[in-house]
């Protein structure tokens, strides 16, 4: 049965009367509801583009499609800076009073930025709701990196184990093995095995400002690599000089090469792609966006593996670096920036940085949602399972000397690849050169 | 005979011309000096401004411990004494003038032959040129990666594909650390030569064809005119040459940043890198203006070196 309206004279002017109200009351609503926000704008600096091209990227641009629905009198810039240079151009800006709202930055770098108070106290400025209900949600060991002196500094973005092994499964099967060896002792002859023709069995950046393959291979010790009291690594202890005969034999059986001896991590993920390599060092948040460039073999061949651990550890994986966001002290728009932020770590956008860029979701809470027991989440279930795994560890707090350390071992690396020299000498000068 | 009486008016008209030619010379040349001071005042205030104190600036600073923007305060010669005390500011202080002399070796005598080429072609030859300029007019960081592409050792590198073609593996030239220096000497040559023809180019227009043509005329054969000619009157223009190349290839920072980071194994690490590495990198921003300051008193004593010998050798031939 259908109602009908009278469709009478009385009727059609009370029709009118709404049609001319309704803008009225549409404009009250939203000026009322969805924007308790007063006018004003977040400029964002990352190193990701606002134009939505890769897959992290089109999720920020829905995010901020969405926060500007919300909230139609804030503006939301989101400002593309080269992604080493963050940490130090905001501390440049926040002198010249001139620094974003938000900012994107390397959890290595978080205590050098903190010590230069340019950052907001998050326990100030965010909503009681998402203080009580976001935080516990997200995974504590990130959270926690963020905390000094009780006071939040940073929200982590992505958890993910950051440096992983990524691996052909097709190269694999080639010598019978369904994935990476765990133990480097296994590890070492496996992956010269791999090294076919043009291909090599295992690649990895030897000059890069921001990792250290040494250190990720060092993991394999577990966190105890990390002094607990200063944060540094014993370069010329007996875990250091193993992991540099571990190297030299990967060069031995030509499964590491010496034309790799300036290789950045992009040079490698992208020669990975071309097909050069079995297994290569590669950052995990990428993995959606090098299954869909993956040109020298099957994209459905590429998986991920932790790292190999030394004597009967349990396998290794460092989380980080990894991406943290805070906000600048300087700000003049921090309620803004603050729902913005909390924006970027609703469980609607934790679904899409999943779904859409195949990253771990922020929010624990939305892992229930039917979508992670289909297929296309089995890379995430394998990054959460690395996650939570027990040879799961972070850097330090606070990291001594990380302008320089990765430069410096990655020249050590350098030279433990292309020279014959004694590694015990090799690292004593990385050692010298840190002054540690 | 009486001579008729000048009017009084005359003489002191007389007079008072004689003194106001030096004062009106005088005049006009305070009017020249203000217009002077008027037209290079504001270059000079903008060089003061965005060279001379900052320059001043970063020496200050490199006697001081500046890290990650902030000053902890004044060390006196401490940047200086450590950079010295590290055997990597030598090596890279040899590696910086191997660069500079290797690539002042080659694209010197090929910006000579190149502007020889040029005025002999003529037309043709200027098309040419312009054609050489190309590379000159990009910017190094894309020039630094349009090279990685080319060298790429693997697929997808044009050298390897070309190398693939007739059956040869590719080259690792970058990653090689005895090839490292050579290759980025050829890129940083590639660049710049072209600019250097140019200004040979203007320098072989200024001299007299009556020279040649009377060297001609006595029986001397190619190698001696350019020799006895080409090569004396060119003098001053080869010394903009020398002081502009050294001045470029001794700074070269961004194409070494682009194809080699400094390696493999600090092969490439020149100063100019060295102070990228130290004052952005690792932010140790008092350290890096003391390798600034470092590279500005060894540039200074290249060029000085230059005028003394080439600025000698012309007077002495003028």
């Amino acid at each position: 049965m259908t109602s009908r309206i009278p469709l009478n004279r009385r009727t059609i002017v009370k029709m009118a009367g709404a049609s001319a109200a309704l803008p009225f009351l549409n404009g009250t609503a939203i000026g009322q509801s969805a924007t308790g926000l007063p006018a004003s704008s977040v400029r964002i600096w990352t190193f990701l583009s606002a134009e939505g091209k890769s897959p992290r990227e089109v999720v920020l641009k829905r995010i901020i499609d969405r926060f500007k629905v919300a909230n139609p009198r804030v503006s939301v810039a989101v400002e593309s800076q080269p992604f080493q240079e963050l940490e130090t151009k905001f501390v440049a800006a926040s002198a010249q009073r001139r620094a974003p709202d938000l900012i994107f930055m390397r959890d290595t770098y978080l205590s050098l930025v903190v010590s230069r108070n340019v950052l907001v106290d998050l326990n100030e400025v965010l909503s009681a709701d998402f203080k009580r209900a976001a935080i516990p949600d997200m995974y504590e060991v990130f959270v926690r990196k963020s905390v000094y002196e009780g006071k939040l500094y940073s929200l982590p973005l992505w958890p993910s184990p950051a440096q992983t092994i990524f691996y052909r499964k097709d190269a694999l099967r080639e010598i019978g093995l369904e994935k990476p060896p765990l133990s480097w002792k296994e590890f070492v002859p496996a992956a010269g095995k791999l090294t076919k023709g043009d291909r090599l069995g295992f690649g990895l950046p030897t000059s890069d400002n921001s990792v250290s393959a040494f250190i990720n291979m060092m993991t394999g010790f577990g966190p105890n690599i990390f002094d607990p009291a200063t944060g540094q690594i014993d370069l010329t202890g007996g875990q250091a000089l193993e992991t540099a005969d571990t190297v030299r034999a990967l060069v031995k059986n030509k499964a590491l090469s010496k034309t790799l001896l300036n290789a950045m991590g992009d040079d490698i993920q992208d020669q990975f792609a071309a097909g050069r390599f079995a297994m290569a060092q590669a950052f995990t948040p990428r993995f959606q966006q090098y299954k869909s460039i993956a040109a020298g073999y099957n994209s459905n061949e590429l998986a991920i593996s932790p790292w190999p651990s030394f004597g009967d550890r349990p396998p290794a994986a460092l989380l980080g670096p990894y991406w943290t966001v805070g906000l600048s002290a300087q700000s003049e728009n921090k309620a803004a920036a603050a729902a913005f932020l909390e924006a970027l770590y609703s469980p609607e956008a934790s679904m899409e940085w999943a779904k859409t860029a195949g990253l771990v979701p922020d929010r624990r809470s939305v892992m229930s949602d039917s979508w992670f027991k289909q297929p296309e989440a089995l890379t995430i279930a394998q990054f959460v399972a690395i996650l939570s795994s027990p040879g799961a560890m972070v850097f330090p707090q606070k990291l001594p000397d990380v302008t320089k350390l990765f430069t410096v071992l990655n020249g050590a690396l350098q030279e433990l690849i292309g020279t014959d020299e004694a590694a015990k000498a090799i690292l004593g000068r990385a050692k010298v050169s840190l002054g540690w | 005979m009486v001579m008729p009486r000048q009017p009084l008016g005359h003489n002191m008209e007389a007079r008072r011309t004689d003194l106001a030619i030096p004062r009106s010379i005088e005049a006009a040349n305070r009017t020249a000096r203000r217009v002077g001071i008027a037209l290079v005042g504001p270059a000079l205030g903008l060089i003061i401004a965005i060279n001379i104190l900052p320059a001043f600036y970063g020496f200050y600073s490199s006697l001081r411990k500046v890290f990650f923007f902030r000053d902890d305060g004044f060390i006196g010669l401490q940047n200086y004494v450590e950079l010295f005390q590290s055997p990597l500011t030598w090596q890279a202080i040899g590696r910086s003038l191997t660069f500079t002399f290797g690539s002042l070796a080659l694209a010197v005598p090929l910006a000579l032959l190149v502007a020889l080429g040029v005025r002999q072609l003529g037309a043709r030859g200027r098309l040419l040129l312009t054609v050489l300029l190309v590379p000159w007019a990009m910017s190094p960081i894309v020039v630094a990666l349009l090279w990685k592409w080319i060298l790429l050792p693997s697929p997808g590198g044009l050298a390897a594909s070309i190398l693939a073609v007739v059956g040869l593996p590719p080259a690792n030239l970058l990653s090689d650390p005895s090839f490292a220096m050579p290759t980025i000497i050829v890129v940083g040559v590639w660049r710049t030569f072209a600019f250097a023809s140019i200004i040979l180019i203007a320098g072989l227009g200024q001299i007299p064809a009556d020279l040649y043509r009377a060297a001609a005329v006595d029986g001397l054969g190619v190698i001696e005119r350019f020799r006895k000619i080409t090569l004396p009157l060119l003098a001053p223009s080869l010394l903009i040459v020398l002081s502009m190349l050294t001045i470029s290839y001794f700074n070269e920072v961004q194409i070494i940043i682009g194809l080699t980071s400094g390696g493999p194994i600090h092969r490439t690490t020149t100063l100019g890198f060295l102070l990228y590495q130290t004052g952005f990198v690792e932010l140790n921003q008092g350290r890096g203006n003391a390798i600034a300051i470092m590279m500005f008193l060894i540039n200074l004593l290249l060029i000085t070196g230059y005028v003394k010998l080439l600025g000698d050798k012309t007077r002495s031939e003028a």
